[in-house]
């Protein structure tokens, strides 16, 4: 079948990714999914996709796609610094394009990740209802793995037509300097000494450039490594887990979903998307979570973009 | 205890022992909270602990205290009944040369290494999780006699399809990898090559039994 485009350069790391997987825990597969949702669910909602379309997550830029029909597609993410054959279009829009067009996504801007969403989302293998890829564990289609130079392409509704669409100024969110990240004090949090409780709060880190899709891994002050946890626990989105360097680390999608080290809780499953774009060195500090607010601010985003239970 | 370990989640760690008898009182309970809460969207049951995931819509955290205390008092009270399923057969080579520590183990035990072998194979395990690794499954309760700690130190690398205990606890490496697991037989590698069904084949609560085969079945299976 011929593609419906050709993924020339995919840049340094290139997958295919959506909401993630919600069924797989079960059995201890990872989540996976788009690191930013906010900016996934916003490219497929451009394109009047299932906010659960298959997409590209394109990380730290590099990137080219040459189409090989008449088409749309949307970009959006921090600083995805699009470019049409050399004219700069600017992200969060729906772009149109012809045959042997060139998008190209770029590094420039802050942030660290952009989406390209397909009309009717792009046509990829699928395991444990999710074609998010996790490399590590080599799942789904592709075995998993990061897009090649000259991965062909195809979506499933390439002759989608629709006008060109953009986020509303006030929608895009702002790449911040620094994070505040809520905290939903929880699992071993109670066992963490006095001294570790209040520095939490306290501390300022900022991301280390061992961070991956996996987790966030913080630099800056230790605490002391907690109690001893002695059969590992099921893991929340965005757990904050203290290794034994006594740094705080925050779960991303590639996570597991069991985990042996004393853990401090989580954070706002929703800051996970600014934190999916901050890049190494941004300070981050975390302030206490009042849960309820989180869980509000959860369900209007899925009434928003038309999130449901299924996956 | 309960607790919430996130804004639209529960945690329950039952009041008893880790093992078989732990995961089967979880698994009960499991059921239990699934038909009590609305709209569960995910649930992890991992040792004497069960993670409940609901839809932040509708999630209420003390209606789902007040459900999962009246759950727990239920399960902790009755027999658990185990619906085990058919179990996985995993053929094991229990050869000191694919086995670095079997006859370390054996000698300690006072065992001779086909003792070790015969007592580690005849047992249908429960999964009492799944994690550490994807495909990776800890499985309980191994017989008193062949109990042994973790290494002090861990191995940098074990092989794939490596057999190891833990304390009470049995499990096999899906992947290459470091690993403290102290290593008394080897699965044919070539059952770990498809990821999706390495992934799929253990689930909490599921059985595992393990059959003793020769070096040379084991070679046939391309090792």
């Amino acid at each position: 079948m011929n593609p419906h485009g050709v993924v020339e350069r995919p840049g340094p790391f290139c997958t295919i990714q959506d909401l993630g997987r919600r069924t797989g825990r079960r059995a201890g597969v990872a989540p996976g999914g788009a690191m930013d949702q906010r900016a996934c669910l916003w490219a497929n909602r451009l394109l009047g996709n299932d906010p659960a379309a298959a997409v590209l997550e394109v990380t730290l830029g590099g990137f080219a796609l040459r189409f090989e029909v008449r088409t749309v597609v949307a970009v959006a993410g921090a600083g995805c610094g699009a470019t049409l054959d050399g004219a700069e279009t600017g992200g969060w829009r729906t772009l149109r394009v012809r045959p042997g067009q060139l998008l190209r996504l770029g590094y420039g801007a802050p942030g660290l990740r952009s989406y390209l969403a397909f009309p009717g989302g792009l046509d990829a293998a699928t395991a444990f209802g999710s074609a998010s890829a996790v490399v590590r564990d080599g799942l789904p289609g592709l075995q998993g793995r990061r897009i090649r130079p000259g991965e062909p392409l195809r979506w499933h509704a390439p002759g989608h037509r629709c006008p060109v669409r953009r986020v509303p100024d006030e929608l895009i969110p702002p790449v911040a300097d620094s994070l505040t990240m809520p905290l939903v004090a929880g699992y071993e949090w109670a066992e963490f000494s006095r001294d570790d409780r209040t520095r939490v709060f306290d501390a300022t880190w900022t991301v280390d450039p061992a961070s991956d899709r996996t987790a966030c891994r913080l630099a800056g002050p230790a605490l002391t490594t907690g109690p001893r946890v002695l059969d590992s626990t099921p893991l929340v989105d965005g757990t904050v887990q203290v290794t034994g360097d006594g740094l705080p680390l925050v779960f991303m999608r590639d996570r597991p979903t069991i985990g042996g080290y004393a853990k401090l809780g989580s954070v706002d499953p929703i800051a996970l998307d600014d934190l999916a774009q901050a890049r190494p060195g941004t300070p981050v500090r975390f302030v206490r979570a009042e849960p309820d607010a989180l869980r509000r601010a959860l369900a209007r985003r899925e009434s928003f973009f038309g999130i449901g239970d299924e996956r | 205890m309960i607790t919430f370990p996130g804004p639209v989640s529960a945690l329950v760690a039952l009041p008893v022992s880790a093992d078989r008898d732990g995961i089967a009182r979880v698994l009960a309970l499991e059921r239990l909270a699934r038909d009590a809460l609305p709209e569960v969207r995910a649930t992890i049951p991992a040792f004497n602990r069960l993670l409940i995931e609901g839809s932040p819509s509708s999630w209420d955290p003390e209606e789902a205290e007040a459900r999962l205390s009246a759950a727990v008092k239920e399960c902790v009270r009755s027999v658990p009944q185990i619906d085990a399923g058919d179990p996985v057969s995993l053929p094991v080579c229990y050869d000191p040369e694919l086995a670095p520590d079997l006859e370390d183990l054996a000698a300690s035990a006072g065992l001779g290494v086909e003792e070790v072998a015969r007592c580690h194979s005849g047992v249908a395990y429960l999964v009492l999780a799944t994690g550490f690794a994807p495909g990776f499954a800890y499985l309980g309760d191994v017989d008193r006699r062949i109990a042994a700690p973790r290494l002090t130190a861990p191995r940098r690398r074990v092989e794939a399809g490596s057999v190891g205990i833990a304390d009470r606890r049995t499990g096999v490496y899906p992947a290459a990898g470091p690993g403290g697991w102290r290593l008394v037989g080897r699965v044919p590698a070539t059952l770990f090559e498809d990821p999706a069904e390495r992934i799929a084949r253990f689930r909490p609560g599921g059985t595992v039994e393990f059959r003793m085969i020769d070096r040379g079945t084991y070679e046939a299976y391309g090792g």
